[in-house]
C-alpha cells in the first residue's frame, strides 16, 4: 500500500489497536459463562467497568508513598511501549528495530516491576504474598519467553520482532513445523502465566489467599484500578498477538487482499485466541501452587527443544 | 505434508512423551503415557518403509501387529492391572523432585542432541532426528529408572529405554531379521511378566511398592 | 539336526514337568533332561557340524567348550537337587531350571549377535524365579536387584549390537549380524561404530556377568537363591554372558582394533578383581564370600582375553575350571546350610573333624578357589602372568599379583576356620538331618566329589583332547590359527611348569 495510504490509516489504525483490549476479556468472560450454561456479562461489560472507574474518586492509604501512585502510571506507560514495538493488526510494528525482542520482554517486565512494587508498598501481608507469587513465576516463565524467541529468531535469522514473526515464518512452519508447534506451546504457557490465567492464577477467586494478580491490586481504586484493569488487558492482547502471529503467519502472506479483509481476519483471530484461554479457563483447575514451577520447567523445555530442533535444521 | 514432516513429528512427540512422564506423578498417566509412546513408536517402521519408497512391506506390519498388541496393549493391561490389585495410585516424590527430574531430562535430551551432532549416522537415516531422539528416549528411561522408588515406575523407565533402543534398532530395519526382531519383544514382554508378578510379591509381602524402604541387605 | 536336539530336548522335558503333576516325577525329569543334554554334547564332540557363514546357529570351537562345561555342571546340579531339597519341588522351578538349560544350550550355538541377545535376556528371565525361591524380604529384594540390574544392562548390549549392525554399513550388501558374515568382512566396518558398539557390549554383558562396576547385585543373587541355583548362576550364566562378550572380541580382533578391545578388556578385569579384593576382606557370609570371588574371577577371564593369545588360552583354561570350582564351592555351601542351618563363617568351625567328607571337599574347594597348584586355576593365573610379562605389561602384572594376594588372605582367613577349629557344641547346633538323610547326602555328595575329582584330575593332568578344545578356543577369539596359540608362549610355558 503506498505511503500516504498508510500514513492516513495509522489513525483509526491506532482507535482499533487501543479499543481491542476489553473486548478480548469480554469474550473470555462470555465464553465461561457459556461453558457454565449461563448468558453472561454484556460484550461491552468491561467498557462500562472502565468508565465507571473512571469517574469514581480514588482513595489512597496512609502508609503508601509516590511509588503506589507510580505503579500503575508506569505499567500503562510500558505496555503502550511495547504496543509500538509489537505488530497487532498489521505485519509491522510502528517502532521496531533490530533487537526489540529484548526491549519487548523487559518492558513487561519492568510493567510487572511497578505492579510489585506498589504491591508491596501497601505494607500489607496480602500484597506482600502476590508480589512474592507473582515474581516467583515470572521468574519462571522468563527463559520459557526468551527461548521462543530465540527459536523464531534464528528460524527466520532476524532480531526484529515484528520481521520475525511475519510471513518469512510462513516458510519456516512447512520445514520445521514440530519445532514451530512447540513454540507455540511454550508462548501459550507464557501467556497464561504473564496474563494470571488459569492454570497459573484464577482471576475470578475472591479468597485473597488464593490470588496472585488480584491481591495485588487490591488497594488500587478509582481511575487508577482503570489503569491497572485496562494495562493488564492490553498486555493479554499483546502477548495474544504475538501468539496468533507466531500461529498463523500466513496471513501475512495474503498481501494483495485489501486492507478491509485482513483487519477483521486479524481481530477475528485475536478474539478466538481469547474464546481459547475461556476454554481452558472453564475445563482446567487452577494448578496447585507448588506445581506451578513445574509447568513452567516445562514450558521452558517445550522453547529449549525447539531452539535445538531449529538449530539441528539450520546446519543440515 | 511430506513424509519427512510426518517422521519428525512423531519423532517429537515420543520425545515430548519421554519428557511427560518424568513430570507425571500419577502411575496410571505414567503407564498410559508410555501406551501412547509405543502406539506412535509403532507406525515408525512403517514410516520408514515409506520414507526409503518400499510401500508396505510385510515385515513392517508384522512389527506394527507385534508392537501394538504386545506394547501397547498387553503390558500396560498388566501393569494396570498390578496396580489395581495393590491400590496405590501416586508415585511419591523422588528424590529430585518432579520439577527437577523435568529439568535434567531436558538437559540429557540437550546432551544427546549434542553427541549425535558429532556421530555421523552411516548409511541412510530416515530422518535426522532419529538418533538424537532415540539417545534421549534411552537416557529419559534411565533416569525414570534411577530417580523413582515405585517399582512400578522402574519397571516404566527400563521399558522407555527398551522404547529408545527400539528407535535406534529403526536404523538396522532391513538387516535385521523377523525372528529376531520378534524374540526381543517377546522377551520385552516376558520380562515385563516376571516384573509383575515380583512386583505383586513385593506388595503382597511389604503391602507397599517402595524399592528404597525394602531392607538393604547388610554386608556382615 | 544334533544340535537342534541338544536346544530343544531340555524344553520338551520342561514342558513335561509343567504338565504332569506327580512330585517324585519331576526329579526324575530334572535327571534325564540333564543326562540326555550331557549325553547328546558329548556326541557332538564325536562328530563335530560345520555350519555356513550366515547361518543362526553353529557350533564354534568356543561355543562348543563352553556348552559342555554348562552341561557338566547341570548334571551335576541335577543330581545334587535331588538330595538336597526337603519338600518336593514346585514344577514351575524344575520347569525354569531346565528352561535355562535350553536357553543357555542356545546361547553358546548362537552365531546371529541377536539371536544371542534374545536367548541371554531369555536365561535371566528363567533365572529369576528360581532366585525368588526362598520366599521372603530378602530374597525378594535380590530378586528385584538382580532382575533390574540385569535387564539395564542387557539393553545396554542391545544398543550395543545395533551399533556393531550400524557399523556394517560402508560394506556393500546386506549382511547379517553373525560371526561367521562379520569376521571375514571385519577390515571393512566402521571404526566408530565398532568401537561404540563393543563397548556398550562390554558393560552390557559385563553386568550380566558380574564385572564391575556394575556387579553389586552378585552377593544379594548368590546369597539369596538355593545354592543349587547359586551354582547354576555362578557357573552357567556367567559363561553365557562371557560368550557374548568373546563374539564381540572376535569381531573387533578381527577388525584390527585389537589395541582397544585389549585395553578395556584389561581395565575392567583388574577393576573387578579389585573390587572383589576390597569386599572379601572381612566378609562374614559364606556365600556373599563365593560372589565375591566369583566378581574375581570374571575379572580374571576378562584380563585373560584382553592378553593376546597365551591370554586367551589361560582365560579358556580358567573357564574351565571356574566352572567346576563354583560348582564344588556352592554345593558344599549347600550342605553345610543343611548341616549347620547357617551361611555365616564365624559360626561353622571343624567341618573336618564332625563331617570329614564334608569338610575334604571344602579344602579342596578352597585351595581351587584360590589358584594353589596342583590346580587348574594356578596354572591358568600363571598363564596370565607369562602372557602379561610377554606383552611387557609390567603393571597390569603387578596389580593382578597384589590384587590375587589380597583376595588369598581373605578368603583363606575366612574359610579355613571352618575347615579346622574345635567343632562347635552338640547342645548349641542339633543337627536336624530329614528324613532319607541317608540316600540323601550320597545324593549330595556324590556330584561334589566327582566335580572335585575331575577338577583335581584336569588340574594334574591335562588330555590332548582338552588342550586342543581350549587352543582353537582361544585361536577362534584371538582370529589366528591353533598353531600360533601353541607356539605361543602360554601353552608351553604351562606344560612345562606342570614337569
Amino acid at each position: 500500500m503506498t505511503p500516504a495510504l498508510r500514513a492516513m490509516l495509522v489513525i483509526p489504525e491506532a482507535a482499533i489497536v487501543l479499543a481491542l483490549p476489553p473486548l478480548l476479556l469480554s469474550v473470555i468472560a462470555r465464553t465461561k459463562a457459556w461453558f457454565a450454561g449461563r448468558v453472561g456479562p454484556p460484550w461491552l461489560q468491561p467498557y462500562y467497568d472502565l468508565l465507571k472507574l473512571v469517574r469514581k474518586g480514588v482513595v489512597h492509604s496512609r502508609t503508601t508513598t509516590w511509588v503506589f501512585r507510580m505503579g500503575p502510571i508506569v505499567n500503562l506507560a510500558a505496555m503502550l511501549t511495547a504496543l509500538t514495538l509489537i505488530p497487532v493488526l498489521t505485519s509491522t510494528s510502528l517502532l521496531g528495530f533490530s533487537g526489540d525482542l529484548i526491549l519487548v520482554a523487559y518492558l513487561f517486565a519492568l510493567g510487572r516491576m511497578l505492579t510489585v512494587l506498589a504491591a508491596m508498598d501497601t505494607g500489607s501481608s496480602f500484597e506482600g504474598m502476590g508480589a512474592a507469587r507473582e515474581v516467583t513465576f515470572a521468574t519462571m516463565a522468563e527463559p520459557a519467553l526468551f527461548l521462543s524467541l530465540a527459536a523464531l529468531a534464528i528460524s527466520t535469522r532476524t532480531l526484529r520482532l515484528d520481521q520475525m514473526i511475519d510471513g518469512s515464518l510462513a516458510l519456516a512452519w512447512a520445514s520445521i513445523g514440530p519445532a514451530l508447534l512447540l513454540v507455540v506451546g511454550a508462548l501459550v504457557v507464557v501467556l497464561l502465566t504473564e496474563c494470571s490465567r488459569i492454570p497459573v492464577d484464577d482471576p475470578a477467586t475472591h479468597l485473597e489467599l488464593t490470588m496472585i494478580h488480584e491481591v495485588m491490586v487490591l488497594d488500587h481504586s478509582g481511575p487508577e484500578l482503570a489503569l491497572i484493569t485496562y494495562g493488564a488487558a492490553l498486555k493479554f492482547m499483546l502477548l495474544s498477538s504475538i501468539l496468533v502471529h507466531t500461529a498463523f503467519p500466513h496471513i501475512d502472506l495474503l498481501d494483495g487482499w485489501p486492507v478491509i479483509f485482513i483487519v477483521p481476519l486479524r481481530i477475528g483471530a485475536l478474539l478466538a485466541l481469547a474464546a481459547f484461554v475461556g476454554t481452558i479457563e472453564s475445563t482446567m483447575a487452577r494448578l496447585r501452587l507448588s506445581r506451578v514451577p513445574l509447568l513452567q520447567a516445562g514450558a521452558t523445555v517445550l522453547a529449549g527443544l525447539a531452539v535445538l530442533l531449529v538449530l539441528l535444521r539450520r546446519t543440515t | 505434508m511430506s513424509l519427512h514432516t510426518v517422521m519428525d513429528a512423531a519423532l517429537v512427540l515420543i520425545l515430548l512423551l519421554g519428557l511427560t512422564m518424568l513430570s507425571a506423578g500419577r502411575l496410571a498417566t505414567c503407564i498410559r503415557i508410555f501406551a501412547i509412546q509405543c502406539l506412535v513408536l509403532a507406525f515408525m517402521p512403517l514410516v520408514t518403509e515409506w520414507i526409503h519408497g518400499e510401500g508396505v512391506t510385510r515385515h513392517a506390519l508384522v512389527m506394527l501387529l507385534g508392537t501394538i498388541s504386545l506394547k501397547v496393549l498387553l503390558i500396560p493391561w498388566v501393569l494396570l492391572r498390578t496396580i489395581r490389585t495393590g491400590e496405590i495410585h501416586r508415585e511419591i516424590e523422588p528424590f529430585i523432585g518432579f520439577t527437577a527430574s523435568v529439568v535434567i531430562g531436558a538437559m540429557l535430551a540437550a546432551g544427546a542432541f549434542a553427541v549425535s551432532a558429532r556421530l555421523t549416522v552411516p548409511g541412510d537415516p530416515p530422518s535426522d532426528l532419529l538418533v538424537p531422539v532415540a539417545l534421549s528416549t534411552l537416557m529419559i528411561g534411565l533416569l525414570v529408572l534411577v530417580s523413582r522408588t515405585k517399582a512400578i515406575t522402574q519397571v516404566l523407565g527400563y521399558l522407555v529405554m527398551e522404547n529408545g533402543i527400539y528407535l535406534f534398532g529403526l536404523l538396522l530395519l532391513r538387516q535385521m531379521p523377523i525372528l529376531v526382531e520378534l524374540g526381543i519383544l517377546l522377551d520385552v514382554f516376558v520380562g515385563v511378566f516376571v516384573m509383575a508378578i515380583v512386583v505383586y510379591h513385593i506388595r503382597r509381602e511389604f503391602d507397599h511398592m517402595d524399592t528404597h524402604v525394602l531392607e538393604p541387605a547388610k554386608e556382615s | 539336526m544334533l544340535l537342534a536336539a541338544l536346544i530343544v530336548c531340555p524344553l520338551v522335558f520342561s514342558g513335561l514337568c509343567l504338565l504332569l503333576r506327580r512330585g517324585a516325577a519331576w526329579r526324575l525329569f530334572l535327571v534325564a533332561g540333564a543326562a540326555l543334554h550331557l549325553a547328546i554334547v558329548l556326541g557332538t564332540w564325536r562328530a563335530p557340524a560345520p555350519f555356513a557363514p550366515d547361518a543362526l546357529i553353529g557350533l564354534d570351537p568356543p561355543g562348543h567348550l563352553l556348552l559342555t562345561l554348562v552341561s557338566v555342571l547341570f548334571l551335576a546340579v541335577a543330581i545334587y537337587s535331588v538330595g538336597y531339597h526337603q519338600q518336593a519341588l514346585v514344577s514351575q522351578q524344575v520347569a525354569c531350571m531346565l528352561a535355562m538349560l535350553c536357553v543357555l544350550s542356545l546361547v553358546c550355538a548362537s552365531q546371529h549377535l541377536g539371536l544371542l541377545w534374545v536367548a541371554l535376556e531369555a536365561a535371566s528371565l528363567t533365572a529369576t524365579p528360581l532366585i525368588y525361591f526362598r520366599l521372603g524380604p530378602r530374597s525378594l529384594q535380590a530378586t528385584w536387584k538382580f532382575l533390574l540390574m540385569n535387564s539395564v544392562g542387557i539393553a545396554l548390549a542391545l544398543l550395543g549390537t545395533l551399533a556393531l549392525g550400524l557399523s556394517t554399513t560402508p560394506v556393500p550388501g546386506p549382511i547379517s549380524l553373525t560371526v561367521g558374515q562379520l569376521t571375514p568382512l571385519a577390515a571393512g566396518l566402521d571404526p566408530v561404530w565398532l568401537r561404540a558398539g563393543f563397548l556398550l557390549a562390554l558393560v552390557g554383558f559385563g553386568t550380566k556377568m558380574g564385572l564391575a562396576p556394575l556387579q553389586s547385585w552378585k552377593p544379594d543373587a548368590y546369597g539369596e537363591s538355593p545354592p543349587t541355583v547359586a551354582a547354576l548362576l555362578a557357573g552357567g550364566m556367567t559363561l553365557g554372558a562371557f560368550l557374548a562378550i568373546l563374539r564381540f572380541v572376535q569381531v573387533a580382533n578381527a577388525a584390527g582394533q585389537g589395541q582397544f578391545v585389549a585395553f578395556w578388556l584389561i581395565g575392567f578385569g583388574l577393576l573387578s578383581i579389585a573390587t572383589a579384593a576390597v569386599f572379601v576382606i572381612g566378609g562374614t557370609d559364606y556365600r556373599r564370600l563365593l560372589a565375591y570371588t566369583s566378581v574375581e574371577h570374571m575379572g580374571v577371564l576378562v584380563l585373560g582375553t584382553g592378553l593376546g593369545v597365551a591370554g586367551s588360552y589361560a582365560a579358556m583354561l580358567h573357564a574351565l575350571h571356574n566352572t567346576l570350582n563354583k560348582g564344588i564351592l556352592f554345593l558344599v555351601a549347600g550342605l553345610l546350610w543343611r548341616l549347620y542351618r547357617t551361611n555365616r563363617t564365624g559360626e561353622i568351625r571343624g567341618v573336618l573333624a564332625r563331617h570329614p567328607l564334608v569338610g575334604v571337599l571344602l579344602l579342596l574347594g578352597l585351595c581351587a578357589t584360590c589358584g594353589l597348584p596342583p590346580f587348574g586355576m594356578f596354572y591358568s593365573e600363571l598363564g596370565i602372568l607369562l602372557a602379561a610379562a610377554g606383552q611387557g605389561r609390567w603393571w597390569t602384572l603387578a596389580l593382578f599379583v597384589l590384587t590375587l594376594g589380597v583376595l588369598f588372605v581373605g578368603l583363606v582367613s575366612a574359610v579355613l576356620p571352618m575347615a579346622f577349629g574345635e567343632p562347635v557344641e552338640v547342645s548349641k547346633r542339633p543337627p536336624q538331618h530329614p528324613a532319607g538323610w541317608g540316600w540323601r547326602r550320597v545324593a549330595m555328595l556324590l556330584p561334589t566329589a566327582a566335580l572335585a575329582l575331575l577338577a583335581l584330575g584336569l588340574g594334574i593332568y591335562q588330555p590332548p583332547a582338552v588342550r586342543d578344545a581350549l587352543e582353537s578356543a582361544a585361536a577362534t577369539v584371538v582370529a589366528s590359527t591353533p598353531s600360533t596359540v601353541a607356539g605361543a608362549a602360554g601353552a608351553d610355558l604351562i606344560a612345562e611348569a606342570r614337569r
